[in-house]
């Protein structure tokens, strides 16, 4: 060859063309639609080249296979003939004066749709005439032509098949009728005006009772064949044909099956109805033969939703034809619906699924495993040069034997499809029980009750499941097409040559040898196909195959040809003719003939023959075949239901792919998950059917439509189930494991797993043509869901207090760790971009993101108001009493559970965790902020805490000088003699602010506001110095930092490097000396990437107290208020009696808050907490007030008082029970002593008065240590803006 | 003709049907070989698909993480007083 065709094809494999793609959808591409072998391509005219005087029946036989094409399509007008009664309009009463006009349009619309059936009358009419024709002429007992052939027999039954489902189908549709009589009405108003209407109206009377007589099509052909009588030979044949072919059922796929199983009933209707005795069709058949194939098979398809049953039509003919009607045996057979209930079961059991699934997955599985070896086998002998042509024969035999095993199961797995189909409609389902308890009351239409309930989950698994070995095995064969098929040529070829050139010399040299003119067809079978030169050719070119055995004279090389479709069918012709003769009225079987001048081995080894030779026909049209075996378009069709139902059409809840869809998502199986995309190949398969076979643009328009709907709700279902999935498989990781392994009931927090990586990988899923991105789209959806799940978090958390932080972190990083997992499968934006972007944080110069605005306006509405400290266990809690403040809040948004946990359980443990965090504030919470917060927006947070104080500070400024008005001229000390009693009466007297109580207490509440923030600062800095800690402990050994003897930290050398730089550098240098190296620029950076590490891990080793700052900050503010609240004595000396100092004011006030909590129930500490020490003392030591305070304060010096008195009473009386009224009171003040003189102690340790010297805070967050700075406000500004 | 077959020039058949079997063989080689180039070209195109759809993912990636540096590098020369000050 000039041409290099084989190396250059060879080449195109050296192509990488890996794909990341799992197989999980059907085969979508058909490399060539119309059909190749199975009938002719160039309808038989080759032929005549054989000179077999096969011409007549050719040309019949054409003529046939034309009827069945145009046959099929008025099939398919009629099955997908829709109402156009109810479409028309009616007219309103003020335009009834056009009515004449609206019936002429009426008529027009009409008039086209008739037209079509009045074609379809037509065309039966002469279908039927045509074949009655061709059989009379064909069974001619004296034979001028040669003829019928085998394909002939087979064009003759699908015709009929074609007639019959015409019938039935005419006789389904209820609205054709209804159409026409409309149609009538309108003519009738129409025509009035018309002239010479006669002959129209006789026409339209034909048709009507066309179209109203039952089996009209079927009746007409009965007078057509019996015009004259001589078919009963020819039906005879057809019978036996057809009962044999169904008795072997080897070389018939489903479809011909079906063919035969259809027309068989009909056959024997008519063969029994004419005028000679029908017993001679028993003779040749027996009766009990035709009874178990009927009995077999009680319901056969025939439409996607229309089956028949050859026990209901045989009873319904023999109304129509007497003679039949004798025939009692046939017609007792029971039809699907008066079956006893005990055989239905028996049936049921047959035709369901479900009892066969364990099976058919054995054989899949097995199939799939031996399918692939010898296809490797086969890729192993191609890569390889001299092969041995014994090996070669042997795997090109595999594979041939692999591909037909392979269409027998296809073959055999979609029939079961059909059938459990067809058997589902002829049983509708009887006790619906409605699952939702909304649609009890609605009434169930008939589609729904024989699709919809008609399927329980475990069958709507095994459909799946069944459905997707369908699909896969289709597109495993589909795939292989062009690396098989010269393989099957060949195979074939060896086949046929085997055959006619060995088996037949053998027959022409033994038993045909006396027999001349049944040795001729022998002879006429091997001129027209043997290939005697095949071993020349090949050896001649010099290719592949060496050493000759020509001396063996069985011996010939494989020619990779197939045999054409017209020497299948001469050949076949040829055996035909021999085995009967040439008689049609040769009694008995084709084959199992005992009176054959043909020794039974011979026999044999003809028909083995014979039905291989139909089987080579659908493996040479292989891509056909896969199609047509692998094609389930007909679960989605419904046109018949719908019709009956008188709807447009039906819910996609009722539609069998969609159904089979949801429930694997519903399911949460993980072992059909991965078939989630087969039943689409579904709607792949029928909107084909629509647009090829049905031709019809509306049907695909609604396929189109349902998928795309469909489509949305499945990709939007599953990426619900998706991250349900993560986001509880992150729950489940995150809970503790030793507690779960101690727990009895704790494998229900743990989640089965599922595998959506294969689903996630689909790149291309293809749907009715077009190529979808599943994995763009889960991507976006899952981009989109995370983001809606932060911002829901965040809503929630707006919707409860401060607590409830603990809580956020927790589901926050649930879903972080559920991003975490979902990242190894899908790329999805990072958790910090999204996180980011709902916080509102993504701008460089603003730190306040919206959690941190939230805390803090959460701490300035809710907290500092409404919280109390509780000094102990350093907790903030709810004061008990009815809050101060009334808040305002959004209610709890409402979400899915896959928003908190993913399931209920989950959310149960996780739940019950945060509830141990919900009612206070403490050092978790602040761990939380931190975390949450992060070093960007903390410092924002610290500033707003300490504006908060300074602002606090100057609104109480004027109180406080409202309060030291208010204060007599002088005060002096406490008086002894008096006791506690005389103690308290002059307190009393002495600071008569009583018309000023609400002022009172407006001053706490604020005083305890800046010691709840100090405190909070104070509890901050605890943590944050842990945090600190960790960081350093992590860090140091890197930047070479070691302790050094005085607690210092010292480097470890002196001006050179740390040992991370050390490290990379040594490392960067040996990898670069290398000269294998092949990047050695990336190392380098490496090496510089570790230098800026350092860099920067070093700057942040300073760290400082966050607390230390703040009291700094505090200090600051009050300054501006030195001279009023601290006025410098003029005497110089200590002022006791006229200071109005801040100590002083303080004083009074707590003198009167202890007294008051001590009288009035509802405590005013329970109003206030600890924090009011805390703020009054700060500021007191801060003022350098804290000795005159300890020295002067009023409850101090009660406390005082009571000491001595104690003391002289127990001298004297002996009397413990003597402060009767002041025991609380003195309990209280000696508890206030204590706190009081912790907080001193705290500040003196952590605020020395002497050098005023604090910390300040970088914009990082990280604290510069002990830095002297002026003590002014403005030296804080390092802190970013609350407005910023 | 009581029996069906008799070709009635049998040896010109068979010469005929001989050369027949030979033209086949070279048409099949070349239809195959068509057909093969076909599936070369379906799957070549399959696997180009889902090489682009990978990387329109990490273009998709990448676009999303430049919009985000735009806007962050956009709010920070709208305030180039306070980067000033640290320069």
């Amino acid at each position: 060859m000039a041409v290099p065709v084989e190396e250059a094809i060879a080449a195109l494999s050296t192509f990488s063309l890996e794909d990341e793609q799992a197989e999980i959808q059907g085969p979508g591409i058909w490399v060539s639609t119309d059909s190749g072998a199975t009938d002719s391509p160039v309808e038989y005219s080759d032929v005549s080249a054989y000179r077999l005087s096969l011409s007549e029946d050719t040309k019949a036989l054409n003529q046939l296979n034309a009827l069945i094409q145009e046959g099929k399509e008025m099939g398919s007008v009629l099955y997908t003939y829709r109402s156009c009664v109810k479409a028309l309009p009616q007219l309103p009463d003020s335009m009834k004066q056009s009515q004449a006009d609206l019936y002429l349009e009426t008529y027009q619309v009409l008039d086209l749709e008739m037209s079509r059936l009045r074609e379809i009358q037509r065309w039966q009419a002469s279908a039927a005439a045509k074949l009655a024709a061709d059989m009379q002429r064909f069974s001619r007992p004296e034979r001028r032509i040669n003829g019928p052939t085998v394909t002939h027999l087979w064009s003759m039954l699908k015709l009929l098949d074609t007639l019959v489902q015409l019938d039935h189908l005419k006789n389904a549709k209820a609205s054709i009728p209804n159409d026409f009589s409309w149609y009538k009405r309108t003519f009738t108003q129409v025509s009035v005006q018309w002239h010479d209407t006669d002959s129209m109206r006789e026409e339209l009377d034909d048709l009507q009772i066309f179209l109203s007589t039952r089996w009209a099509i079927l009746l007409n052909l009965h007078v057509e064949m019996f015009r004259v009588n001589n078919v009963e030979d020819i039906l005879q044949v057809l019978i036996v044909f057809a009962v044999e072919s169904l008795e072997l059922d080897f070389a018939l796929l489903f479809p011909e099956r079906h063919i035969l199983l259809r027309v068989l009933p009909i056959l024997v209707v008519l063969a029994t109805s004419s005028e000679k005795d029908s017993e001679s069709l028993y003779k040749r058949v027996k009766i009990n033969r035709l009874i178990n194939i009927f009995k077999n098979d009680p319901v056969i398809p025939a439409f996607p939703d229309l089956h028949l049953s050859p026990a209901a039509i045989m009873k319904e003919l023999s109304i129509y034809f007497q003679k039949f009607s004798t025939q009692t045996r046939l017609l007792s057979l029971p039809s699907p619906h008066e079956l006893p209930s005990r055989e239905a079961q028996d049936y049921q059991r047959h035709y369901l699924i479900i009892n066969h699934i364990g099976s058919i997955r054995a054989e899949h599985d097995d199939f799939a495993i031996r399918f692939s070896s010898s296809m490797n086998q086969l890729l192993l002998l191609k890569s390889t040069d001299s092969a041995d042509i014994d090996w070669c024969k042997e795997v090109k035999g595999n594979i041939y034997d692999m591909v037909v095993e392979g269409f027998q199961l296809l073959s055999r797995w979609t029939a079961r499809i059909w059938e459990q189909c067809a058997w589902k409609f002829s049983r509708p389902c009887k006790d619906i029980v409605p699952s939702e308890s909304q649609e009890a009351s609605a009434s169930f239409s008939d589609y729904e009750k024989v699709v919809r309930y008609n399927y329980s989950a475990e069958e709507r698994k095994a459909l799946v499941e069944l459905v997707s070995y369908i699909k896969s095995i289709g597109s495993m064969m589909q795939c292989s097409d062009t690396l098989v098929a010269d393989a099957l040529w060949e195979t074939i070829h060896a086949e046929v040559q085997d055959f006619v050139q060995n088996t037949l010399a053998t027959m022409l040299r033994t038993t045909f040898r006396k027999k001349k003119d049944l040795s001729r067809i022998l002879s006429d079978m091997r001129t027209l196909s043997a290939d005697w030169m095949a071993n020349t050719s090949k050896s001649e070119s010099g290719s592949l195959q060496q050493g000759g055995e020509e001396s063996k004279a069985n011996f010939f090389y494989p020619r990779p040809v197939a045999p054409t479709a017209a020497q299948v069918h001469c050949l076949q012709f040829l055996i035909y003719e021999l085995v009967s003769g040439g008689n049609l009225r040769k009694p008995g079987g084709l084959f199992g003939n005992s009176g054959s001048e043909i020794p039974v081995n011979d026999l044999k080894q003809l028909e083995t023959f014979f039905y291989k030779l139909s089987f080579f026909l659908h493996i040479l049209d292989y891509s056909v075949t896969v199609a047509t075996l692998t094609d389930l378009g007909f679960l989605w069709f419904r046109e018949f239901y719908l019709e009956s139902s008188r709807v447009i059409q039906f819910p996609i809840e009722c539609s069998l792919p969609w159904m089979l869809v949801d429930y694997v998502l519903e399911s949460h199986n993980a072992g059909i998950l991965e078939s989630v995309l087969m039943p689409f190949d579904i709607y792949n398969d029928s909107a084909q059917q629509a647009l090829v076979s049905l031709k019809q643009r509306f049907l695909y328009d609604e396929i189109e439509a349902e998928v795309d709907h469909c489509f949305d709700i499945f990709v939007s279902k599953l990426c619900d189930s998706i991250f349900t999935y993560y986001k509880s498989w992150a729950a489940s990781e995150l809970l503790d494991t030793s507690f779960l392994f101690a727990l009895d009931n704790g494998e229900k927090y743990s989640v089965e797993p599922m595998r959506f990586t294969a689903l996630l990988k689909m790149t291309r899923v293809k749907l009715l043509g077009r190529m979808i991105d599943l994995r763009s789209l889960i991507a976006e959806r899952m981009n989109k869901v995370f983001r809606d799940n932060i911002e829901f978090l965040f809503d929630r958390f707006e919707s409860q207090d401060l607590c409830a932080i603990v809580e956020l972190e927790n589901l926050l990083d649930i879903l972080k760790h559920a991003h975490g997992l979902l990242s190894r499968d899908l790329s999805i934006d990072s958790f910090s971009l999204m996180l980011n972007e709902m916080q509102e944080n993504i701008s460089l110069v603003s730190y306040c993101s919206r959690l941190a605005s939230q805390i803090w306006s959460e701490m300035q509405n809710d907290f500092l108001p409404n919280f109390i400290l509780c000094n102990t266990t350093q907790r903030f809690i709810r004061s008990s009493k009815v809050p101060l403040v009334p808040i305002q809040k959004p209610s709890v948004p409402y979400a899915k559970p896959n928003f908190y946990c993913g399931t209920q359980d989950l959310n149960a443990a996780h739940q019950s965790f945060a509830r141990l965090h919900s009612g206070f504030f403490g050092m978790p919470h602040i761990f939380s902020i931190v975390r949450l917060l992060g070093s960007r927006s903390l410092p924002w947070l610290i500033r707003a805490l300490l504006d908060h104080i300074s602002n606090k500070i100057a609104t109480l400024e004027p109180m406080i000088t409202g309060l030291q008005e208010a204060l007599p001229k002088s005060i002096g000390l406490l008086p002894f003699d008096g006791g506690v009693t005389g103690c308290m009466r002059l307190v009393k007297e002495q600071l008569n602010w009583g018309t000023k109580s609400q002022l009172k207490a407006e001053v706490l509440r604020g005083i305890k506001e800046i010691g709840s923030v100090l405190y909070w600062l104070g509890l901050l800095d605890i943590v944050l110095r842990e945090t600190d800690t960790t960081h350093f402990m992590q860090t140091a050994p890197w930047l070479g930092l070691l302790p050094g003897a005085d607690g210092q930290i010292l480097h470890s050398q002196d001006g050179g490097e740390s040992p991370i730089v050390n490290l990379f550098k040594s490392a960067t240098s040996v990898i670069v000396s290398n000269p294998g190296c092949p990047n050695p620029t990336s190392f380098h950076t490496l090496s510089k990437q570790a230098e800026a590490a350092d860099l920067l891990y070093k700057a942040n080793m300073n760290t400082g107290s966050v607390l230390e700052y703040a009291l700094a900050f505090t200090s600051a503010a009050l300054d501006k208020y030195c001279s009023k609240w601290s006025a410098v004595p003029k005497t110089g000396f200590i002022d006791i009696t006229t200071s109005k100092d801040f100590y002083r004011i303080y004083s009074g006030l707590q003198i009167w808050y202890l007294e008051d909590s001590v009288r009035v129930p509802p405590s005013s500490h329970e109003v206030l907490g600890d924090s009011v020490a805390w703020g009054g003392c700060t500021i007191i030591y801060l003022l350098g007030q804290q000795l005159h305070f300890e020295l002067l304060d009023f409850s101090y010096q009660v406390l005082n008082v009571a000491e001595v008195e104690i003391a002289s009473i127990t001298q004297t009386h002996k009397s413990p029970h003597f402060f009767q009224g002041w025991d609380g009171l003195l309990e209280v003040m000696k508890k206030a002593r204590r706190l009081n003189n912790h907080v001193f102690s705290m500040l003196k340790a952590r605020c020395p008065l002497e050098d005023k010297t604090a910390c300040a805070i970088k914009q990082s967050g990280a604290p510069l240590h002990r830095i002297k700075f002026e003590n002014t406000v403005s030296a804080f500004e390092t802190l970013p803006q609350k407005e910023a | 003709m009581a029996r069906a077959g008799g070709i009635t020039n049998a040896v010109n058949v068979g010469i005929a049907v001989q050369a027949d079997w030979e033209n086949r063989e070279f048409i099949s080689h070349i239809s195959l070989n068509v057909r093969r180039l076909f599936d070369f070209l379906v799957q070549f195109e399959a696997t180009t698909k889902s090489k682009l759809a990978s990387l329109n993912e990490k273009l998709d990636v990448l676009e999303r993480k430049l919009e985000l540096l735009e806007v962050q590098v956009g709010t920070a020369s709208a305030n180039p007083s306070l980067f000033a000050r640290d320069a």
